[in-house]
């Protein structure tokens, strides 16, 4: 999840661009079980029909047409402005690094970002920006306020497993037990200093480390990590998204730190809060660094 | 009830096999039974630091193939009688080591009675290093007091905490001891080198000895004469001190200060 530090600079396409902070966010989202059982369910009902169809006799022609349905990585464009020229220049500026990988590529916006819910001028206006950096909109992700009746104004689709942001994520891997559960799970208890190269992780609920977490070493939790020591690796809270986690620790000297995907690394960190007791969250995109305590 | 202890720092270079000749010479000095083992394979070096490299007939390796007895590889030192090398082998890469094969030598060395082996690993992480540690009861970590240092015995203090016998079984995990060498409190008390404390802070571990940097380190390897022997020597007395302290005894730490100038070096700036 925290792949690449870039920020402007230097986009790899492979990478997950929510990472960084700025306007506009592009994101990469394909559901694969879900598109799975769509998939099955198309299936199923295709060879039905054609097993109707076989009934009388044989049709003495081709049809003119056949359908098929396929699957496709669909790239996710979330604004946070209407203003098409900003979303011209940050597109542009961002698809210069990769040109030909963005080339009529088709995208999905993502209007949730958005303070309130747009019209459908402002919308055809961001549409056309989309269009002339070189990209397609082909659909509106699901979710957002308004979306249907933008969607039958401008008649553009709304595609329903393109999941809006702030949402609760849907699990790639569902367990069988109710995850709803685990959110009452006990922390991860980890006593020991957690040296240069080892990585913990608790998934579905908060880890605590009662000693130091040294420089080379990663702590992760899907809830929030609190380190009773120094801070000198990476700590990352909310690993399945969870924008509310959090990361607490008594003596601040991250490497990195990260929350739900958002990250920041030692250099862009406040320096006064060095050595001091230190909590990081996430307002909207940004995330933040206070003492606690003061 | 032998006691190994493995002598490691990742890092290469910082004193490894300096360390592991002289705590072994100053433990058998004490009346010990103790055997070093040179586990660097293919990079043989501690025969030479022992002085001991034109005795050399059998190794390690020789014994694990069981090309010949423990008792025919084990070279005796000259100078002290309860002490004995196990050198590596100069030809051979670190493949030929086998986990069961070091258990086998292991065990052989507690059968015959031996007080302390002490394991010299190579440097790195892998699988020289890895078999150095992984029977240890106990870890002497040498570190310089410089970052990358530092941050590589933060590693190979996890790989103790983890990927070792007695960490896998669970039965209170490998003692760790953490030994500072090269040393300047001149270049500590200007800014340039971490101090003892920083060291301590960052990697969490008491220290069981400073050894002041030296130029006698290098001219007693040179000679194949572990330092420790060199009774005029700071590291011989520093290295003395770790050994007392690993044995159980509590000293205070000696040469983490600037030794202060007398009369007479102030006035001809000795």
């Amino acid at each position: 999840m925290s792949r690449g530090g870039s920020k402007r600079n230097g986009i790899d396409p492979a990478d997950d661009f929510r990472l960084s902070q700025c306007k506009l966010t592009v994101h990469f989202a394909v559901s694969p079980r879900q598109s799975r059982r769509r998939w099955d369910s198309w299936r199923k009902f295709f060879q039905h029909n054609s097993k109707m169809m076989k009934q009388p006799a044989d049709p003495p022609h081709e049809s003119a047409i056949d359908i098929r349905f396929g699957q496709v990585g669909l790239v996710q464009v979330r604004i946070r402005t209407t203003d098409p020229g900003v979303i011209l220049d940050e597109l542009t500026g961002r698809i210069a690094t990769a040109p030909r990988f963005f080339e009529r590529t088709a995208v999905c916006l993502d209007l949730s970002g958005l303070d309130k819910s747009p019209d459908v001028a402002e919308v055809r206006g961001v549409i056309d920006a989309v269009r002339r950096a070189g990209m397609l909109s082909i659909g509106l992700t699901t979710g957002s306020l308004g979306v249907e009746e933008l969607s039958g104004a401008l008649q553009i689709p709304v595609l329903s497993h393109f999941r809006a942001q702030n949402h609760q994520p849907v699990p790639v891997v569902q367990a069988a037990p109710a995850p709803q559960e685990s959110a009452g799970a006990p922390a991860l208890m980890h006593q020991q200093t957690v040296r240069s190269g080892q990585r913990i992780y608790a998934r579905n609920r908060d880890l605590v480390v009662t000693a130091t977490v040294s420089a080379g070493a990663e702590v992760m939790a899907d809830g929030c990590v609190h380190i009773y020591g120094a801070l000198r690796g990476r700590a990352m809270a909310g690993a399945r998204e969870d924008v509310t986690a959090r990361v607490f620790c008594q003596e601040f000297h991250a490497e990195l730190v990260s929350i739900a995907g958002v990250f920041r690394v030692f250099e862009t960190i406040p320096p006064e809060l060095a050595g001091k007791p230190v909590q990081a969250w996430l307002d909207g995109d940004k995330l933040n660094f206070g003492r606690i305590g003061s | 009830m032998t006691e190994i202890i493995v002598v490691t720092s990742g890092k290469g270079g910082v004193g490894k096999t300096t360390t592991s000749a002289s705590l072994s010479c100053g433990l058998a000095r004490r009346g010990k039974k103790v055997a070093v083992i040179d586990f660097d394979i293919g990079l043989r070096n501690l025969d030479l630091i022992m002085g001991c490299e034109r005795r050399v007939v059998y190794d390690f390796v020789n014994v694990i193939q069981g090309d010949c007895t423990l008792k025919q590889a084990l070279i005796k030192d000259k100078r002290i009688e309860t002490l004995y090398v196990l050198a590596a082998s100069q030809t051979r890469d670190k493949d030929a080591l086998s986990s069961e094969g070091v258990r086998r030598v292991l065990d052989e060395l507690t059968t015959e009675g031996f007080d302390y082996v002490i394991c010299d690993s190579p440097a790195g992480i892998e699988k020289g290093a890895h078999l150095a540690m992984y029977f240890a009861d106990r870890a002497v970590v040498v570190v310089n007091p410089e970052v990358s240092s530092v941050r590589d015995s933060d590693r190979i203090l996890g790989l103790l905490a983890s990927k070792t016998q007695r960490a896998e079984q669970g039965n209170g995990g490998v003692k760790e001891h953490l030994l500072l060498t090269r040393y300047s409190p001149r270049r500590v008390a200007t800014g340039e080198m971490m101090s003892v404390n920083d060291v301590k802070e960052i990697l969490g571990l008491d220290v069981i000895g400073v050894v002041p940097e030296s130029t006698d380190v290098l001219s007693a390897s040179n000679a194949g004469v572990p330092v420790i022997l060199n009774e005029e020597s700071d590291a011989s007395r520093a290295y003395d001190d770790a050994v007392a302290r690993l044995l159980g005894e509590s000293l205070p730490l000696r040469f983490v200060d600037e030794p202060k100038k007398g009369f007479f070096a102030r006035m001809f700036g000795g």
